[in-house]
């Protein structure tokens, strides 16, 4: 395995079988796929297509039929590499007794934290998530989007090199993914690889370097966003300030250039922008903080001074 | 190493805080902590006892310690069969699964939350049954010293079962008895398998004696107590009439004759004192005993004393305090518990919620039955092949059972024996380490192999 790949699969294949073993579904077919470290990586596809078969045999919630998965070189199954990454399901599934702090506290300590340094950063991610204000009540009364919140903060309890986010932002509202969005984007920014599955297209284009597009238990593309979607025979030019007069004078000169009509439009924003921009006039939407134990680079930064 | 020992704790020690967080919370104690005060505090109240301190305190004793016991037993069993079950149904251990804990920190992780939790209930419930005790030895009376005792137990010295079963095959043999279509283990087994449980018969004009080495010499302010559970031939009912006499071997200077007469109770007590014996105390001290009974009815009369000499014929010297015993029949029971628990999560990572309660219910169920079905199996039966498999299922829950409860502690906390060491020692380390350790292996064992998520 490549030292700068954090997750690589070769031919794995799951096969669903009933009471009898005889096989019911082959959920993935296959699959060859690589992450690299520091990068986001967005899995795609439409219902069934095998991104959550995928991601649960990545951590050994299933066992792949055939063919190898590793992750930081090591199989699933291995508790030196779970214990670098971090995990988002589609569904939270907390335990709806306990309070974010205790939740918090439990997940850090299946992470052998001492119990100071599992309070520590049990109170910045709260602070993190902005749930600090209801850091005592059961989360089985909370809302879906403040439950996901927790779930992100679990998610990070133990400072990933890895994250793994199915569906991170369902139930979120717009402020909320747009705060998911921005912490990724900061994650990734701090050397932590991300793999996420996402039904919004919109989101996944706004944070993923690259992509996979999966649809029944195959890849049917994979590459970066960009090359993905790049139109080689067409060009696009932004231009502010132009008055009717330039634009008929510069659109003339084009088509005599090339000899067919060109299209113009007028750029618009998109709506989860606009939407930002009308929600953050009352102060809404803040500055987003990521939990200082979670900055990599300023952490090793101060050991090496410390050092 | 240590490092890794230390995390390894503190998952162990967080898996436990979640179980006994959703205990509490899911106000499966507060249930418990209700029930557990009804059979401490109110049943006492509606049950009466004899009049005799004797059997008033015994009722008490086994009526909330016995309730007490059981609920304890099924809230302990149903529980673990809850606690990997309803996490696998509800998908929550994915979120556990996927962090670096082990299969075995789960799980004893959350053995520990159940033992811990016994341990405190049962601590509570002994706590308020003996401040009760003490509340009705005030109330009317009683000395705690005559009421509240601690007796070692010395039995008969008898061949072992297997000799004795040895000694029947050979007499069955020689009188051609044996059963047909039967190998010698088999009708051994049987006969093995039914010696404790033997009655014996003392005609009238018989006698029959039994000899006993004491594991403690008597001192000279001690006493010794004889009990001797019997009955009288079932077809007939009739009374018996007859005398024991304790006696040292050897010496007609040093015994006590006593007349067999009051029938109410199935059994004879009386207690001698050491000083009966002082001219027949050697140099090991007086440990030798021969307890004999003439049966003097009537010769034509058939009326016969039945008893089980392994289990009906004691003698009792004093050995430690009553508290210390009660502690050691806590302990046995907690064992047991702990026992349970180990067994129910095993079930609970095999199974789902019902299912696990459902096959743990019924192995209790046969666990209770079984060691009377032991003790009835016949030769016939053994012959049938319909029955061998329920045979061969009743002989290994016995087997399993006998070993886990060496001893009834609330029996012998009831009649005032004493628990020794030996036995508690066995019970604990058969209840709360062997067992536990080869359920922990099985238990880790399906959790490895089981996909813990389904496909989308």
């Amino acid at each position: 395995m490549d030292a700068d790949n954090v997750i690589e699969t070769h031919g794995a294949r799951k096969v669903f079988r009933d009471f009898w073993r005889r096989p019911v579904v082959e959920a993935v077919k296959g699959l060859d796929l690589t992450v690299r470290r520091g990068e986001v990586y967005g899995l795609l596809g439409p219902n069934g297509s095998g991104k959550s078969t995928t991601i649960k045999m990545l951590l050994g919630l299933l066992r792949p039929t055939s063919g190898t998965l590793c992750v930081f070189g090591a199989p699933p199954s291995d508790t030196q590499a779970k214990s670098r990454i971090g995990y988002l399901p589609e569904v939270s599934h907390l335990h709806p007794f306990l309070t974010p702090r205790e939740t918090l506290m439990y997940y850090a300590s299946l992470f052998g934290l001492g119990r100071e340094d599992a309070r520590r950063r049990t109170e910045e991610l709260l602070k993190m998530v902005d749930l600090d204000h209801a850091a005592d009540r059961a989360v089985g009364r909370f809302s879906k989007g403040m439950a996901r919140r927790v779930g992100l903060a679990q998610a990070l309890v133990n400072a990933p090199e890895l994250l793994i986010l199915d569906e991170p932002t369902s139930g979120l509202d717009p402020i909320g993914c747009r705060e998911v969005k921005d912490l990724v984007r900061l994650l990734a920014k701090d050397g932590v690889s991300v793999l996420m599955t996402s039904h919004l297209l919109a989101d996944v284009e706004d944070v993923c370097d690259r992509v996979a597009i999966m649809d029944r238990g195959e890849l049917r593309a994979e590459g970066r966003i960009g090359e993905l979607l790049r139109q080689p025979d067409a060009v696009r030019f932004l231009v502010a300030g132009l008055d009717e007069q330039a634009v008929a004078a510069l659109r003339g000169t084009i088509e005599s250039r090339v000899g067919h009509p060109v299209q113009q439009d007028y750029p618009s924003m998109s709506l989860e922008a606009y939407f930002l921009q009308v929600v953050a006039s009352d102060g809404r939407l803040r500055a987003f903080e990521v939990a200082p134990f979670l900055k990599r680079q300023e952490n090793a930064g101060a050991e090496t001074r410390h050092a | 190493m240590l490092r890794r020992m230390k995390e390894s704790l503190r998952r162990m020690g967080g898996v436990a805080l979640l179980a006994t967080r959703g205990a509490v919370r899911a106000k499966v104690v507060a249930a418990l902590l209700a029930l557990l005060a009804v059979c401490v505090v109110a049943l006492p109240g509606a049950v009466k006892g004899d009049g005799t301190p004797d059997g008033d305190l015994r009722i008490l004793l086994s009526y909330t310690l016995g309730f007490s016991f059981g609920i304890l037993c099924l809230a302990t069993l149903w529980s673990a069969c809850a606690l990997f079950a309803a996490e696998i149904d509800s998908s929550r251990i994915q979120l556990s699964v996927v962090k670096p804990v082990r299969p075995f920190e789960f799980w004893v992780g959350k053995w520990l939350a159940l033992l811990a939790f016994n341990a405190v209930l049962l601590a509570m419930v002994y706590v308020t049954v003996y401040a009760q005790l003490q509340w009705h030895l005030r109330r009317n009376g009683w000395t705690a010293a005559d009421c509240l005792v601690s007796r070692r137990v010395a039995r008969p010295l008898l061949p072992s079962p297997r000799e004795s079963a040895l000694q029947q095959y050979e007499n069955l043999r020689a009188q051609n008895a044996l059963p047909k279509n039967l190998t010698r283990r088999e009708v051994l087994r049987t006969l093995e398998e039914k010696e404790d449980e033997r009655y014996d018969g003392i005609n009238p004009g018989e006698s029959a004696s039994w000899r006993f080495h004491l594991p403690r010499p008597l001192g000279n302010a001690d006493s010794v107590t004889v009990r001797v559970r019997f009955d009288t031939e079932f077809s007939t009912r009739e009374k018996v009439k007859g005398v024991f006499r304790l006696a040292v071997p050897g010496r007609t200077d040093a015994a006590v004759v006593v007349p067999l007469e009051d029938f109410t109770q199935n059994e004879i007590e009386f207690v001698v004192d050491a000083r009966a014996f002082a001219a027949a105390v050697s140099a090991d001290g007086l440990r030798d005993f021969e307890l004999a009974f003439h049966h003097g009815g009537d010769p034509k009369s058939t009326a016969a004393l039945m008893l089980r000499s392994r289990q009906d014929v004691v003698l009792l010297t004093p050995g430690g305090s009553f508290v210390a015993n009660l502690a050691r029949a806590a302990l046995i029971q907690g064992s047991v518990l702990a026992l349970l628990a180990a067994f129910g999560l095993t079930l609970s990572a095999c199974f789902s919620v019902p299912v696990a309660a459902f096959v743990a219910t019924v192995l209790l169920v046969l666990t209770v039955v079984a060691n009377s079905v032991v003790g009835t199996i016949s030769a016939e039966d053994e012959k049938q092949w319909q029955n061998k498999m329920g045979i061969a299922v009743s002989r290994t829950v016995h087997w399993a059972s006998d070993h886990a409860m060496r001893v009834s502690p609330l029996e012998s906390v009831t009649c005032g024996e004493r628990i020794e060491g030996g036995v508690l020692g066995e019970c604990v380390l058969w209840n709360m380490v062997l067992m536990p350790a080869v359920f922990t292996l099985l238990g880790c064992a399906v959790l490895r192999r089981r996909e813990l998520a389904e496909g989308e």
